[in-house]
């Protein structure tokens, strides 16, 4: 059984979170129980919050230029947590390149402005269920 | 429904538009005619001010090109404003990054992957030396975009800055946003409570202003900035309705200390978004004008016409930029440019075509300020006064919209006001529905986005430049921050920062410009200052 359970929240100080909200809203409306991080969160707070819940993923959002700093410090503490098999996500205004850079860190989607509904959704789906296929 | 909006092009029927609604929601007619609109308008300059709050709008002066900058350390933003200045730019827009907007030093643990990213870091007196180097401060208007608590210790810098230079106060021309609410984008009420007690902080925007009054003729004390409302996608009249509420509760909190109404509401003004709806725009403007010049008439007893004016700085809205196709962004912001001045607003800034990726690069920016250029010196549309006053379309849509303002003004002031119904989330549940109907709407295809739901074209990437930061910015706002704190005499600091805190803690009543300031001349840093207002109130901040 795919793991439903998901936390979304903004990482740092931005709060930009229009895009981050409508996402929520649409993977309730797919099934997913999202539990709602808000802003304001720290990677560390973020993982601690995934251990508690049994999370099988997180989706953070950007704006403002932050993203490979704070994806950097989430993977990490994911690692050190041997939490590798929590799918991460990511959302946000993020410049393409810096978009391969975060996918070759270890971050399993990024959706950038525009992103269509079906194809957010249908990713998400895709890889929770590969991610569930190689844990067995 | 994700496939793109069905486009139906019927060589022999021609293409056709889906419906005929404005961006909010309002139905355009076939034609409209003397059976719509047939009333006579007072010439601009007159109440109330439908037609401009100048006799000669841009014919005496052109709107101020402001566009925002700042970024990096206060070192690289001053760089960066003589470049506009010199490209044609004609105020200064200074943007604070979110850490400084919170209150809290590059050093502290959970600001510093965002120091200098949205804004110029700011902490010490000696940044905001930097930042203005070299500018003269009484001959170039600055805005300074910065709320509270956080406004009156930039408020102080500057003034201290002055004084330094030899500047009379008198002679200051600028704006310091100082608005508790909506300098965030929302405002949510997570975003803008975490940081500071939210009372405390309308108590300081108040503290700001009657500390300005007397001192600074010439500044504007607050700027109430509805752009951040629409920018989470509420429409046109909840976006006029929802600010100006908010601005009659700062009115009524400033009446409430005992200022007279024309000692202050001339230096009001307010900062809104520029959507891609052309005529509704400009009728929005036209109605907002309106709305205003009579609260303050008839409401609060006004009689210096300069209260009434409804003084607008805008920036054109970035919900309508797409990181698709990112060179379609310049046609959208020219046009939203375009809606500003025949709206005859204040100052503009053109919101740049790479937003959807990153800050501006110098690039982006000039292209952005001869967007402006070009309209002003190019086109003429400015040659006349209002020049679609008069026009049954927007006349009709400006009392449309004029009597929808109203109407949702009434609902909100019975509910108590803007600052009651932020509080009680009827606010934020507005904001939220907006947000999810935005979507909605794209999703669609209600709302169409060339090269986005409509005209979209797959795996059409286009290489545009990317602004960088430089790679040890952060690091080195972080070690300067914490030599600083270091390397000062430390019994001022202790001692003015234990003086406020008494202050805070003892006299709720007594204004906090003065102690505040006696800080900023010890060296305390931007979060010392904070840190001693919330521990007075046992204020604890996320970490």
């Amino acid at each position: 059984m795919v793991n439903k359970r998901m936390i979304l929240g903004k990482i740092g100080l931005d709060s930009h979170d229009n895009g981050l909200r409508i996402i929520a809203r649409w993977l309730m409306e797919r099934g997913y129980e999202v539990i709602y991080a808000g802003v304001y969160n720290s990677p560390e707070g973020i993982v601690k919050m995934a251990i508690q819940e049994h999370v099988g993923a997180i989706g953070v959002s950007f704006l403002g230029g932050g993203h490979l700093f704070y994806t950097d410090r989430l993977l990490k503490l994911l690692k050190e947590n041997d939490m590798m098999n929590v799918v991460l996500f990511a959302g946000g205004v993020i410049p393409p390149k810096d978009v391969d850079k975060m996918k070759a860190m270890g971050v399993d989607a990024v959706f950038t402005p525009g992103a269509r509904r079906d194809v957010i959704m249908e990713t998400i789906d895709a890889i929770l269920e590969k991610r569930e296929g190689d844990r067995r | 429904m994700s496939k793109d909006a069905e486009i139906k092009i019927n060589h022999l029927e021609g293409e056709k538009l889906a419906h005929f609604k404005s961006l909010s929601g309002l139905e355009y007619k076939r034609i409209y005619d003397q059976q719509d609109w047939s009333g006579t308008l007072p010439d601009a300059g007159e109440y109330p001010f439908t037609r401009g709050v100048y006799k000669d709008m841009y014919r005496g002066r052109l709107w101020t090109r402001r566009q925002q900058s700042g970024f990096g350390s206060p070192q690289e933003s001053n760089e960066l404003i003589k470049y506009l200045l010199k490209i044609g730019q004609t105020g200064i827009n200074m943007d604070a990054d979110v850490a400084t907007k919170l209150g809290l030093d590059p050093d502290y643990p959970l600001a510093q992957g965002d120091v200098g990213l949205q804004g110029t870091s700011l902490s010490t007196y000696e940044d905001m030396k930097e930042l203005f180097k070299d500018i003269p401060l009484d001959k170039v208007s600055s805005t300074l975009i910065i709320q509270p608590p956080c406004s009156a210790i930039i408020m102080s810098q500057y003034l201290l800055m002055a004084r330094e230079q030899g500047i009379l106060w008198e002679n200051l021309i600028g704006t310091i946003m100082n608005c508790a609410f909506t300098q965030l984008v929302g405002p949510t009420f997570q975003a803008n409570t975490a940081f500071f007690p939210i009372d405390l902080q309308v108590k300081i925007a108040l503290d700001v202003i009657e500390y300005l009054i007397p001192r600074c003729p010439r500044w504007n004390i607050i700027n109430v900035n509805s752009r951040n409302i629409r920018e989470t996608g509420v429409d046109a009249v909840q976006e006029v309705a929802f600010v100006l509420s908010l601005a009659c509760d700062y009115i009524k909190g400033l009446l409430d200390r005992g200022l007279p109404i024309d000692t202050f509401a001339p230096r009001v003004a307010f900062f809104s978004a520029v959507h891609l709806d052309l005529f509704e725009e400009v009728a929005k403007f036209r109605a907002m004008r309106r709305v205003w010049a009579r609260l303050l008439k008839e409401k609060f007893g006004a009689k210096n016409p300069k209260s009434m004016w409804c003084r607008i700085a805008v920036q054109t809205s970035s919900l309508p930029l797409s990181a698709q196709e990112p060179m379609n962004n310049i046609v959208r912001s020219t046009i939203q440019t375009l809606a500003a001045v025949l709206a005859g607003t204040q100052s503009i800034h053109t919101t740049a075509y790479d937003e959807a990726y990153c800050l501006p690069t110098e690039e982006s920016q000039k292209l952005a300020i001869r967007t402006q250029q070009i309209i002003a010196y190019e086109t003429g549309v400015m040659k006349s006064v209002d020049p679609l006053g008069g026009s049954y379309l927007v006349e009709t849509l400006t009392d449309e919209i004029e009597e929808r303002i109203w109407a949702l003004m009434k609902v909100i002031g019975e509910k108590g006001g803007f600052i009651r119904c932020f509080k009680d989330g009827w606010i934020e549940g507005q904001l939220n529905e907006a947000r999810y109907r935005l979507a909605d709407a794209v999703e669609s295809g209600e709302q169409s986005i060339v090269g986005v739901n409509i005209f979209s074209e797959a795996g059409q990437g286009t290489e545009i430049d990317i602004f960088e930061q430089a790679p040890d910015m952060q690091a080195k706002r972080i070690e300067y921050i914490r030599q600083y704190k270091k390397n000062r005499e430390q019994g001022p600091v202790r001692k003015a920062l234990t003086n406020l805190n008494q202050i805070v803690r003892h006299q709720p009543a007594r204004n906090l410009m003065e102690p505040v300031m006696e800080a900023v001349v010890a060296r305390a840093t931007l979060q010392e200052i904070c840190d001693a207002m919330r521990t007075a109130v046992d204020f604890k901040i996320p970490e």
